[in-house]
């Protein structure tokens, strides 16, 4: 069972590399602020996965809810600062 | 960055968060020893949740809940509780932040008194943090310049 959620992670980790060329070589803002908020939501079930791995679930879910709410708060941040740029 | 956004979705759904935020927060610093986090990442996320409210609901909603002066205080105030056990167990008579000798004044064995000594420091790091985080996101989104400094000059910041 360890090694189904390892090939699970190792395949997100791929998705993650195709976000983050979307990211550095996105046409405009928003589409670098979509493949950003879209690694944060892979980085946060990887971490599950990585707690499944090693049997630690209830260390890795505090540590996943509180990248969940970083990446929310800084995606709402981003949007406001190009809101009152207005660039969008 | 810090006026008053129109989306009543972004309002309801920060203003539905931000307790919750504060108490996963209050988790964090009070489970520090047992999972991950601490008094830095609990007062982190609790930092957070102020930014979040000030990024919200404008400049003038938050400063009635946390302004420049009580973001000062409070960070002196948690520096003032860490260092103050710290020189409790130093009066006492043994190290600095060596929380074994206050079992005298709290009546508990010195391991008990290990753990709330130690929860304590982390009450008072939580609080300077998250004063310290807010206080550097209110400096930076305002420029230093409070609206009522300059009259009208500095509408729309």
């Amino acid at each position: 069972m360890s090694n189904f959620f390892l090939y699970l992670g190792m395949g997100l980790f791929t998705l993650v590399l195709f976000c983050l060329y979307r990211g550095v070589f996105g046409p405009g803002v928003l589409n670098r602020i979509a493949g950003i908020c879209a690694i944060g939501t892979k980085t946060l079930v990887i971490l599950l996965l990585m707690g499944f791995i090693y049997n630690r679930v209830e260390m890795f879910i505090d540590i996943s809810m509180v990248y969940a709410l970083l990446n929310f708060i800084g995606t709402i941040t981003v949007a406001k600062y190009l809101e009152i740029r207005g660039e969008v | 960055m810090t006026q008053v956004t129109d989306d009543i979705i972004i309002r309801t759904v920060a203003r539905l968060l931000i307790p919750f935020i504060q108490l996963y927060a209050l988790y964090v610093i009070m489970h520090g020893h047992h999972s991950p986090g601490g008094g830095f990442q609990g007062g982190v996320i609790l930092g957070a949740s102020f930014i979040l409210y000030l990024i919200t609901h404008g400049l003038e909603e938050a400063k009635a809940r946390m302004s420049e002066v009580k973001a000062g205080l409070f960070s002196s105030f948690g520096l003032l509780i860490y260092s103050g056990i710290g020189l409790l167990c130093l009066i006492l008579g043994s190290n600095y932040l060596d929380y074994g000798e206050l079992s005298a004044i709290l009546k508990v064995i010195p391991a008990q008194a290990r753990s709330l000594g130690i929860l304590g420091v982390e009450i008072g790091v939580g609080i300077a943090v998250m004063a310290v985080m807010f206080s550097i996101f209110f400096d930076i989104s305002t420029g230093g310049v409070l609206p009522e400094d300059e009259e009208g000059e500095s509408e729309g910041r």
